[in-house]
């Protein structure tokens, strides 16, 4: 008789589990292993997902691309990294919707850098509008660092087609032609501009953001999960736009001065991310990529409307694009810079 | 003898088969077929267009790139690329191969390095070819080369272990000199396998001129298929291996003339 | 000229291939050199053709070259060793190369060569066009365009068919009846060596040693006359007791190996 009871209580239990791990519903979500994607690991590690009653796994992948090509194929229900050209060509196919916002370019805020190889600079090239006649590098056609400059033209007045685009394919290739003074100037994250002017390889000339503030990148999901499974999606952006909180809490201050600090909400969450971003970064290095990300996850939406505008002129997206069947701004409240219609 | 009439039947045939005879219609068939089949399943939208584009579309992008001349600009930079960094790699290849494939000295010398360098993706070192030889055309050129070199260096002196030992023994029988062997016997005798060296060469600067072209390049068909990509212009990209598998065909086509006129005696 | 050899004997590294071969090649003679295969035959060949050093001992040529000569001693393969790539004549020229001739006595001295043996219409032909036996009248047209004073044949009918052999046995006869000239014959058939040789030295099976050598009394013009036979028939019994049982010990190692 107590056999049998116990073993019904075994079952009860096994049971119970079973029930508790079928009430969290799955959601995957294809990310990098960059400081950008800290909202994503901030709600994971702080259990906003699972309060939410999501059981999210995050792949991570090495680039930029597959991320944008795994969600659009199903292979993860969401994704969060940069938009590009590709990007929007993807996106453009009805496969994917952008939900929120990921890190932007936002006034005050380092995140890309304008460095210009030190022989260059001694000769004279110190300022953004000497771009005309220069060799730049970047990493691929149509990537964020292509867009930056072809924005840096319109706002300085120049035209694309004077400077001379040298796609090297990757940073550490751009980075090895600075070096070796193969190109007059590159586009590059923070972290990597610090490197090469510690190096005395290159000087930093200015940031994005002082030029350009543009929605760098954003949360996005497969068409298909939006239109099946909204209700998580919703539970997933809320637990989302929490970490987007806490980020901007942590990690986003300024002190009266108008400099950024860091204050002990930093450490907690700097712990977070450097147990994600590979390779493993220093503090120091945390809080020099550390990007802008907009508290709520609003979008900057008139800015992806502009983005796509641009990269349809320049020929690297189709024509048949309409950028707003690729955005669903209903997750979030409040988007900012809202075309007017 | 009237029985042997009924006995008497032709001998049932059971040879034959077994032999490679070509059908000259077969692959033609198969390629329409194919194209048919993959054409259908995009238009009645089995395959999403998004994962594979139409052969058409592959077409409309091609005849597009005609068009506007740019597939001639891509064709020409790349030929430009594949032919200067085959002839280096080759002429240097076949230098240090024959070299090695004639002095014991010179293989035992090279033998180790060329193991431990052959099998180097030339891709990583791309950051160092930009050090050394910048972003231009000199570090493209470069890649090709080197990608070509060590298997060049292969084939050299294994054609020259090929090259019957009598022959040579003949000639020294008839009191040639070692200058007149190597022209006269051991040169000709590797011949064959120098020229099958070359197709394999061919083939690895023709994949190599992507890696290349990874290094600031804006012209060319492997910065083409490379941009395609970045831009998952799908349809472009492929339209960019064809590209690419066309000029396979034809360097192969005149590697297989150039073939048959040099080994006429075979 | 005369060929003597003393006291050869030659290793490849452990395996002892020749044990003292003493013997010598008189003028104008052809002597046939018999004995299993692997006996050392060819090692033996190499060494008087000077494409390998004796481990011990030494070859001797003695006496004057004809006045045409202009290489003492040349070579005739079993596999022919033709370069593939050249022409009929130019295979033959490939012998005179290191001898710096004006053109025109080149192509004299080829000329006339292709028509003792038999190849004139053949000197544009290349060798995958020619049957075996053309093959090796080449080969042997190009050891003679030289004038040798000493040939040295390594089974130079092995690798053909009977009736071929037949006809090239009688075309050597006639050439050498042409040509005077020294020769080493090496061969594994004693009815070749009682066709076309003075005299016949047997080796013994490896490390291959001289076991005898035999004159045979009938002169090379009379050899094929009803009249040599039973002469002949006794030799080739005699020399057939004495290789017999040496080939089937050889045949028997070769198994082993
Ligand atoms: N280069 C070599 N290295 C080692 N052994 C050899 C070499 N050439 C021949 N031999 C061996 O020496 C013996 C005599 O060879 P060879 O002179 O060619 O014999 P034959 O010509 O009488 O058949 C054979 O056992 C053969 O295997
Ligand atoms: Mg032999």
């Amino acid at each position: 008789m107590k056999k049998l009871l116990a073993a019904l209580c075994g079952l009860m239990i096994v049971a119970a589990g079973q029930a508790l791990a079928q009430d969290k519903e799955k959601l995957s979500i294809a990310a990098l292993r960059f400081v950008s994607s800290s909202p994503i690991f901030i709600a994971q590690e702080k259990g906003y997902f699972a309060a939410e009653g999501l059981e999210v796994e995050i792949k991570f992948f090495e680039a930029a691309q597959p991320i944008a090509v795994a969600t659009a194929g199903g292979d993860t229900d969401l994704g969060i990294t940069g938009f590009t050209g590709g990007f929007y060509n993807l996106a453009g196919k009805g496969a994917l919707k952008v939900i929120a916002a990921q890190s932007r370019e936002e006034p005050g805020y380092d995140f890309v850098a304008y460095v210009v190889n030190a022989k260059a600079h001694e000769a004279g090239f110190k300022s953004v509008t000497q771009f005309p006649g220069k060799t730049v590098g970047i990493t691929t056609v149509g990537s964020t660092f292509h867009y930056n400059l072809g924005k840096l033209a319109e706002k300085r007045n120049f035209k694309l087609e004077d400077v001379q685009l040298k796609p090297l394919q990757s940073i550490p290739n751009v980075m090895a032609a600075l070096k070796g003074a193969q190109v007059d100037a590159v586009l590059l994250p923070a972290n990597n501009a610090y490197a090469l002017e510690k190096e005395g390889a290159g000087k930093i000339i200015g940031w994005v953001h002082q030029e350009t503030p543009w929605q760098l990148g954003g949360l996005f999901a497969n068409t298909k999960v939006v239109e099946t499974r909204r209700p998580a999606v919703e539970k997933f952006v809320r637990a989302y736009q929490k970490a987007c909180a806490d980020y901007a809490e942590g990690l986003l201050q300024k002190d009266a001065q108008g400099q950024r600090t860091f204050g002990p909400k930093a450490d907690e969450l700097i712990a977070i991310i450097q147990k994600y971003v590979e390779p493993k970064p220093s503090v120091e290095q945390v809080k020099g990529s550390a990007s802008y990300i907009d508290p709520q996850g609003r979008l900057l939406v008139n800015d992806i409307y502009s983005q796509v505008r641009w990269y349809q002129a320049n020929g690297m997206v189709d024509k048949t694009v309409d950028t707003s069947k690729i955005l669903d701004l209903n997750f979030v409240k409040g988007h900012l810079d809202l075309p007017k219609r | 003898m009237p029985e042997r009439s009924e006995t008497s039947r032709p001998v049932p045939f059971r040879g034959g088969g077994f032999h490679y005879v070509p059908r000259k219609a077969v692959p033609w068939i198969g390629f329409v077929l194919v194209l048919t089949l993959w054409q259908a399943l995009c238009s009645f939208g089995v395959i999403s267009p998004l994962f594979l584009p139409s052969p058409e579309a592959i077409g409309v992008a091609l005849w597009r790139l005609s068009e506007s001349g740019a597939i001639f600009s891509h064709l020409g930079w790349s030929l430009q690329r594949i032919l200067a960094g085959w002839a280096i790699g080759t002429a240097a290849g076949l230098l240090v191969g024959l070299t090695m494939g004639i002095f014991s000295a010179a293989r035992s010398l090279g033998l180790p390095f060329v193991s431990a360098l052959f099998p180097i993706p030339k891709i990583a070192l791309l950051p160092l070819l930009i050090l050394w030889f910048g972003i231009g055309e000199p570090s493209k050129i470069a890649v090709i080369a080197l990608g070509v070199f060590f298997p060049t260096v292969i084939s050299a002196y294994t054609a020259c272990d090929s090259v019957p030992r009598n022959l040579i023994r003949m000639g020294q029988s008839f009191g040639l000199s070692g200058q007149t062997i190597v022209s006269e016997i051991l040169l000709p005798g590797a011949m064959p396998g120098i020229l099958s060296g070359f197709r394999i060469s061919a083939s690895i600067a023709l994949i190599l001129v992507v890696a290349a072209e990874m290094i600031g390049a804006q012209h060319g068909i492997g910065a083409f298929i490379l941009s395609a990509g970045n831009l998952m212009q799908t349809d472009q990209l492929l339209a960019g291996v064809v590209m690419l598998s066309i000029l396979g065909l034809l360097i192969s086509f005149i590697l297989g003339r150039v073939e048959t006129w040099v080994l006429r005696w075979r | 000229m005369e060929v003597r050899i003393e006291g050869v004997s030659h290793r490849y590294g452990g395996l002892q291939a020749l044990d003292g071969i003493s013997l010598t090649v008189r003028e104008g003679e052809t002597l046939a050199l018999i004995g299993p295969s692997g006996c050392g035959k060819s090692t033996l060949l190499g060494i008087v053709g000077g494409l390998l050093q004796p481990s011990t001992g030494k070859v001797l040529l003695s006496g004057k070259p004809p006045a045409d000569c202009l290489n003492p001693l040349t070579y005739v393969f079993q596999d022919f060793a033709l370069l593939p790539w050249r022409t009929v004549a130019e295979n033959i020229g490939l012998s005179l190369m290191p001898h710096g001739l004006p053109a025109n006595k080149r192509q004299e001295r080829i000329a006339a060569i292709l028509v003792l043996t038999g190849l004139g219409e053949f000197a544009a032909a290349y060798p995958r066009q020619l049957s075996g036996g053309m093959r090796q009248r080449v080969g042997l047209a190009r050891a003679l365009v030289v004038r040798p004073a000493v040939l040295l044949l390594d089974e130079p009918l092995s690798a053909l068919d009977a009736q071929t052999r037949e006809l090239l046995m009688e075309e050597m006869l006639a050439i050498w009846a042409q040509q005077r000239s020294t020769r080493l014959y090496v061969t594994h058939n004693l009815d070749e060596a009682l066709r076309l040789a003075d005299r016949i030295a047997v080796l013994s099976r490896r490390p291959g040693r001289l076991r005898e050598i035999v004159e045979i009394g009938v002169p090379l013009s009379e050899r094929s006359k009803p009249d040599a036979a039973p002469a002949l028939a006794a030799l080739h019994a005699r020399l057939w007791t004495l290789i017999r049982s040496e080939a089937a010990e050889a045949d028997r190692e070769v198994v082993n190996a």
